[in-house]
């Protein structure tokens, strides 16, 4: 039987007085690739930084790898090393993730606190630039990257320790085309077999890529949890939770040439 | 040139704003330390050098430049500062503008009064007021303001032949605590991104201002806007915070080191302990 990754039991959390979860329950197996879906505000961030145990539940109970998910058990230096060894989140701005001086910098950063060898950071320092393709950007300031190279060089800092559990926010957000293509396929093909990779995105076109499960949330609840393909072909529901819009036009032609279909809000943009 | 490009009106009609000219400044900030990071990467002789010696080396001749209680010594560190500038292909004509003039005015704003209030003998007398100009006043007002600009032309030069990041592995390799590394690094790595910000509040402003604000109205505008980039800057900080956390961060930062020293290293680093070592020691 595949053991659990994250289990949350009626979980809630609010921003002072602005709820964010309500009512969250769900269970993620270790493996699974899991979408969550959502328009914006609709708890996914949230969520995603609750299994990176950054926020904590107000009420309800979570938990990763069989151990709660609590401001005191993370107290614990012991436990926090124990869980950052194991889980990475690649945040939605990459300004905010990379905050070293250079790219090298910013690939040693997390080996670095979690107590690798310095000799060791260094090798995998080399191994994942060569690995993304980075390489020759070791030495540049993050500030300096295009948005696809600080896109790459983020995952890079992250997936360098091979964390068991990948967590990804936003990942094709404000990419162009070409480096959004490049992602995807990285996505598809490269976390590889067993490790866990749930990517909160509203960017219906890259789901059926990147995930196996899909995970719709509304105003900070479960909607609806099934296979992607379910999921994507119920229309009703990714238009009641502002996934997709009915799109209305021509092409080229006269008036009655044209013709209506959905469209997902990354198309709107 | 650069008016233009960030928007703001070259007829002469609009007035620039505080906003504005608080943006101009920054965007200059920015192009000077793009301009920095290009000349620290040209081949030169300070470039060449192991970035913790030359830090060691050029703040040891700073402690000599303010430890010299000779002009001709100070004149020697001046001349060598200049020396080094121009083997490290730095200009006299960059290093005018961006130290020389500005020290000289503000330096020489500060003893001004020296050179009349210093007592001692009297070497001209000023028309009309008839105050006197005296030798020891201005061979104090000679050694604050050589100080002030041989020490200042000294620190650009690590600034200017030495990447940033380079700057902050040597601070942290020679013993300065992790933590204020950590907090300068990114003081410098997060301004670019609030200069974006503040240049984006800026254009988005204009674009939708179509006749001129009166005094009032331009300050409370100048007053949003610094409200809303302070809003942004703990935004920002919080969520870095947070990236930090997520990759094992526990209040103490661990750097990497990769720099080699070569003999030549050594050497240069020796004369310049030796200069700041010669003066103590040999003075009375």
């Amino acid at each position: 039987m595949t053991a659990t990754a994250f289990q949350f039991d009626d979980v809630t959390f609010a921003y002072r007085t602005q709820r964010a979860l309500e009512g969250v329950s769900l269970t993620i197996r270790s493996g699974e690739r899991v979408a969550l879906l959502g328009a914006n505000g609709s708890g996914k961030s949230t969520l995603l930084r609750m299994m990176d145990a950054l926020c904590f539940p107000a009420s309800g109970t979570a938990t990763a790898f069989a151990a709660p998910l609590t401001e005191a058990a993370f107290q614990d230096d012991a436990t926090n090393y124990a869980f950052r060894r194991r889980v990475g989140l690649v945040f939605q701005n990459p300004d905010v993730q990379l905050f070293n001086p250079t790219v090298s910098d910013e690939l040693a950063f997390g080996p670095l606190q979690l107590g690798w060898e310095k000799p060791k950071v260094r090798d995998a320092v080399d191994t994942v630039s060569a690995r993304f393709g980075i390489a020759h950007l070791k030495d540049r300031p993050p500030h300096r990257l295009s948005g696809g190279e600080k896109k790459r060089v983020a995952l890079a800092s992250v997936l360098i320790t091979e964390p068991d559990v990948l967590l990804l926010d936003e990942p094709t957000a404000a990419l162009d085309p070409a480096s959004r293509a490049n992602l995807v396929g990285f996505l598809a093909r490269e976390p590889g077999a067993g490790r866990t990779v749930v990517t909160a995105t509203h960017d219906l076109d890259i789901v059926e890529d990147i995930a196996d499960r899909a995970i719709v949330l509304a105003e900070g609840r479960v909607v609806a949890d099934g296979p992607v393909l379910a999921v994507l072909h119920d229309v009703d529901l990714l238009r009641r939770t502002h996934l997709v819009f009915e799109h209305r036009h021509s092409h080229g032609g006269p008036p009655a040439g044209s013709h209506g279909h959905m469209h997902s809000s990354r198309q709107e943009g | 040139m650069a008016d233009q490009r960030y928007g703001i009106c070259g007829c002469g009609r609009g007035r620039r704003g505080a906003l504005d000219s608080l943006v101009l400044g920054l965007v200059n900030a920015e192009a000077y330390a793009l301009d920095a990071e290009a000349t620290a990467t040209r081949p030169g002789f300070l470039q060449s050098v192991d970035p913790r010696i030359k830090v060691l080396a050029l703040v040891a001749l700073i402690v000599a430049t303010t430890a010299t209680r000779s002009l001709v010594v100070l004149a020697a560190l001046f001349v060598a500062a200049v020396a080094l500038a121009l083997i490290s292909r730095i200009g006299p004509g960059r290093l005018a503008r961006q130290v020389w003039v500005g020290v000289l005015i503000f330096s020489g704003i500060i003893v001004l009064p020296a050179i009349f209030l210093v007592p001692g003998t009297p070497i001209v007398h000023l028309p009309v007021v008839g105050w006197a100009i005296t030798l020891q006043g201005l061979r104090s007002a000679a050694f604050v303001v050589g100080r002030a600009e041989t020490a200042a032309t000294l620190a650009l030069l690590i600034v200017l032949t030495t990447p940033w990041p380079h700057v902050l592995k040597a601070l942290a390799s020679l013993g300065v605590p992790a933590a204020a590394v950590a907090v300068l690094g990114m003081t410098y790595r997060y301004v670019f991104v609030l200069i974006e910000a503040a240049r984006h509040m800026m254009e988005a402003r204009r674009s939708r201002i179509v006749a001129p604000l009166d005094g009032r109205e331009r300050r409370r505008m100048l007053m949003t806007a610094i409200g809303m980039l302070l809003a942004k800057t703990f935004a920002l900080g919080s969520d870095v915070h947070a990236a930090m956390i997520a990759r094992g961060y526990r209040g103490e930062v661990r750097l990497l080191h990769d720099f080699h020293t070569r003999p030549p290293d050594w050497v240069f680093l020796a004369i310049a302990l030796a200069v700041p070592a010669l003066i103590l020691g040999l003075q009375p």
